[in-house]
């Protein structure tokens, strides 16, 4: 499982992991993208594009944040393949200076 | 914090050469990304690469050079300086060019950096000027190189950009998802305009599970395939009369050999149903354009050149080559105007050498040696033959001989460096400067050094500096700088670096060589092939000579060539290691071992490191179908034997019907801490060559399995 969206998304998805990822590997709710783990050929192409640092590797998770290795897995089970970029949700411009901020 | 950004371009044997950015705080480098300007690459990295910096860090680097202390192979070594390791590797050196002759020095080294002054010929200057034997480094697509030079010469082929006009894409042997993964978007992008993808591969790889269509062969039977696909275009007049007329010779004679190798007959070496051998020429043939992409993988068994030259031939007679994104992808590298002769300096050469193949280095260093005096010293760089080279027993038995003397230049003390005598640091990437040729596009690189070099290393071309001025060496020529080196590396008058500048290239990290764009380029749509005849050669005036390796793969050396007779038409030759080839040895071992690239490594680079070992896992592993495990009592996870009469090595199992019955996979790259034998795979892999180049059979071997 090496690359991983966390609850940093939640919120803002920018989707621009979407567009530069190779093998449509990212799956979407309501709030946030998941990285299907049996799809990600573990490019990284999607961590620096992200407007929030959202996406990490694996390895790289800090520990409150290692429980959405399985939170990506499971839920890209469960949601659909988003194959092309969405506009970010209502207040994620916001929401990415409030984080970028911190 | 004074913060920057450096552009360069990644270091290693792999098609895609990514251009890298590094993010340098206060000269340490921080990170790395790929650069979302480049065409190709398009600011993706990959599993090996993301991470480079923990390599550059990692707190396994060698930063000082070492000198044994304890038994050979142990491992123990001690802190010396440079002036102490290059004064006593030359005074070993001349003594024992004077007792033996240069001849007992033997150099190797291959890609383990592919940067065009620091990599494949960095030392060939050196060791052309002392005489030492010349090391024949047939690692990768030789008999691809001398097979293609004998259909349809050194091309470039089609620019990987252009499979965006493709509408039938084969991918012959290759797992692009792993080990090419940045041409994977203009193949989606081609599928998104209607194009069909085929992967013809033995196991459902990355790659095969998200084609169109998989064909799943057996190993090492490819060429059965293609001269099945040549019949039925044939046969079926699916041919493109004009374009064979003007643009190749030997149809009739090839016609005439192809009669024979009708779809049942390659239904039965390869095990892939007649309807799909036939329906697959049949789309081939009228689907334009039709694309061919080889991958290494395709050579390495008894037949592997002539299965090059089988498919070389496929895009001549359908007229394939007459469109955009249309005819064959092997290595771009063949664009690149680089000046091989300034960088090899075969003129250096004494009349006779002895050629040393790489794939046998273990039967060298123990005594079996075609001629000239035993090797006293063996210097290895960018190298790592004991996790890679195959007959690892000899090997081992070789490399711990006390009056051997070992130089290894390395990054890690690897399986190899263990055995040394003088260990030497070299730098990675982020800490030499280089310009970089590709092999998957048709972009010159240029890496400018990123940090400083870490404790004491040195890049390879300083490296040699050091040794020449020890062995007396007073040429100028020995003692360029880098940029001096760099500048003398191209051929920059050529039409193809027209407009590119090496002071723009630093600027930029990269540049498209002056070629026809990707939506034009068609090399041969009016023929013009770099061969002899200046046609596509169905049959081929250059066999006449007998197999040969491209002397750029010897160190310039163009005498004491295999020289075998080669038949000049396309044909079958089956695999020696197989049930049905060799029934005898089947039934000891009967099972077919494939070792393709792990996902995680490249080649053995990266099989030390966590973040890659947590991807591929810390111990070896092998896939078996899951009913050849049952037969033998073995469930998932199992610790496992893999044996055959060379040798064995262990792993534990992984049960998938990604691969049919009666074929194992044991990626290769793991190094010998990883292996609870203290082997890899190649304890078990063959030393027989390929019928062309000299290229290894690695999906020629037959082992058996059994619980550990």
């Amino acid at each position: 499982m090496p690359y991983v969206v966390t609850d940093l998304c939640t919120g803002c998805r920018y989707t621009e992991c979407v567009s530069v990822c190779p093998v449509e590997c990212f799956h979407i709710d309501d709030a946030m993208t998941y990285i299907d783990p049996q799809n990600c050929i573990d490019c990284g192409g999607c961590v620096p594009v992200c407007p929030v640092g959202a996406i990490q590797a694996a390895h790289k998770l800090p520990p409150d944040k290692i429980e959405w290795i399985e939170i990506n897995r499971r839920r890209a089970g469960e949601t659909p393949v988003v194959a092309s970029r969405l506009p970010p949700l209502p207040g994620a411009d916001e929401r990415k200076n409030a984080i970028l901020l911190r | 914090m004074a913060q920057s950004i450096v552009v360069g371009a990644c270091p290693h044997d792999c098609p895609d050469t990514c251009s890298i950015l590094t993010t340098v705080e206060d000269g340490k480098a921080i990170a790395v990304r790929g650069n979302p300007d480049h065409p190709f690459t398009k600011g993706r990295l990959c599993v090996k690469v993301n991470n480079y910096e923990e390599r550059v860090y990692s707190d396994q680097r060698l930063l000082y050079p070492l000198k044994r202390v304890g038994p050979k192979g142990s491992g123990s070594f001690s802190r010396i300086t440079w002036d102490e390791a290059i004064s006593e590797i030359a005074a070993r050196w001349k003594a024992i060019i004077a007792d033996s002759g240069a001849e007992a020095i033997l150099p190797y080294s291959y890609l383990g950096t592919q940067g065009i002054i620091n990599g494949l010929n960095v030392g060939d200057p050196l060791f052309n000027k002392l005489g030492a034997s010349v090391s024949e480094r047939t690692f990768c697509d030789s008999a691809s190189c001398t097979a293609y030079m004998m259909t349809i010469g050194h091309t470039p082929g089609v620019d990987p950009e252009s499979f965006v006009h493709s509408k039938y894409i084969i991918l012959w042997a290759c797992n692009t998802l792993s080990t090419n993964s940045h041409h994977w978007p203009f193949i989606e992008k081609a599928r998104k305009n209607g194009a069909k993808l085929v992967v013809i591969d033995p196991v459902r790889s990355r790659t095969a599970a998200l084609a169109d269509w998989h064909i799943q062969i057996r190993p090492g039977t490819d060429c059965a395939l293609a001269l099945a696909m040549i019949h039925i275009v044939i046969k079926e007049n699916l041919i493109e009369r004009d374009y064979i007329d003007k643009h190749t010779i030997g149809f009739d004679e090839l016609a005439a050999r192809a009669t024979s190798y009708t779809p049942e007959f390659a239904s039965r070496e390869t095990g892939i149903p007649v309807e799909d051998i036939v329906k697959l020429a049949r789309e081939y043939a009228t689907t334009p354009p039709a694309v061919v992409r080889i991958g290494v993988a395709v050579e390495r068994h008894a037949g592997g050149g002539q299965t090059v030259r089988a498919i070389a031939c496929l895009p001549g007679l359908i007229g394939a080559w007459k469109h955009v994104g249309g005819g064959l992808l092997q290595l771009p590298i063949w664009a690149f105007p680089v000046n091989w002769p300034n960088l090899m300096r075969p003129d250096l050469q004494p009349a006779k050498m002895r050629v040393i193949n790489t794939w046998r280095l273990g039967a060298a260093l123990t005594g079996d040696l075609p001629d000239g005096p035993p090797i006293k010293s063996l210097f290895v760089y960018n190298a790592n033959p004991m996790a890679m080279v195959t007959e690892q027993d000899k090997l081992e038995r070789g490399l711990a001989r006390e009056d051997l003397f070992t130089v290894v230049s390395e990054h890690f003390l690897t399986d190899t460096a263990k055995y040394a005598d003088i260990v030497l640091p070299a730098t990675t990437q982020l800490e030499q400067k280089d310009i970089m040729f590709s092999w998957g596009h048709l972009y010159l690189s240029y890496n400018n050094p990123a940090i400083a070099p870490l404790g004491e290393a040195v890049p390879n071309t300083e490296l040699f500096r050091r040794l020449a001025a020890a062995m007396d060496i007073d040429d100028p020529f020995f003692f360029r700088s880098d940029d001096e080196m760099i500048e003398t590396s191209m051929d920059w008058a050529n039409p193809a670096l027209q407009g590119i500048s090496l002071e723009q290239l630093k600027v930029t990290g990269f540049a498209r060589l002056s070629l026809q764009q990707p939506d034009e380029w068609a090399p041969h749509r009016d023929g013009n092939f770099p061969t002899p005849s200046g046609k596509c050669e169905f049959k081929s005036s250059i066999a006449e000579g007998g197999n040969f390796v491209v002397p750029l793969f010897r160190q310039g050396y163009g005498g004491d060539q295999a020289g075998e007779p080669v038949d000049p038409l396309p044909h079958y030759i089956a695999p020696n290691e197989n049930p049905s080839t060799s029934p005898g040895k089947a039934e000891h071992y009967p099972l077919s071992l494939i070792s393709p690239k792990s996902h995680a490594f490249l080649n053995s680079n990266y099989g030390n490191l966590p973040a890659q070992q947590a991807l591929a896992g810390e111990q070896q592993m092998v896939i078996l179908h899951p009913q050849d495990a049952a037969s033998r009592g073995i469930v998932a996870g199992s610790p496992i034997r893999v044996f055959n009469e060379r040798g064995s090595f262990e792993a534990f199992a992984t049960l998938s019907a990604d691969v049919i019955s009666g074929v194992v996979v044991a990626p290769a790259g793991y190094w010998h801490r990883s292996n609870r034998k203290g082997a890899t795979v190649h304890a078990v892999t063959s030393p027989a060559y390929a019928d062309l180049g000299r290229a290894p059979t690695f999906s020629d071997v037959l082992v058996q399995v059994t619980m550990a």
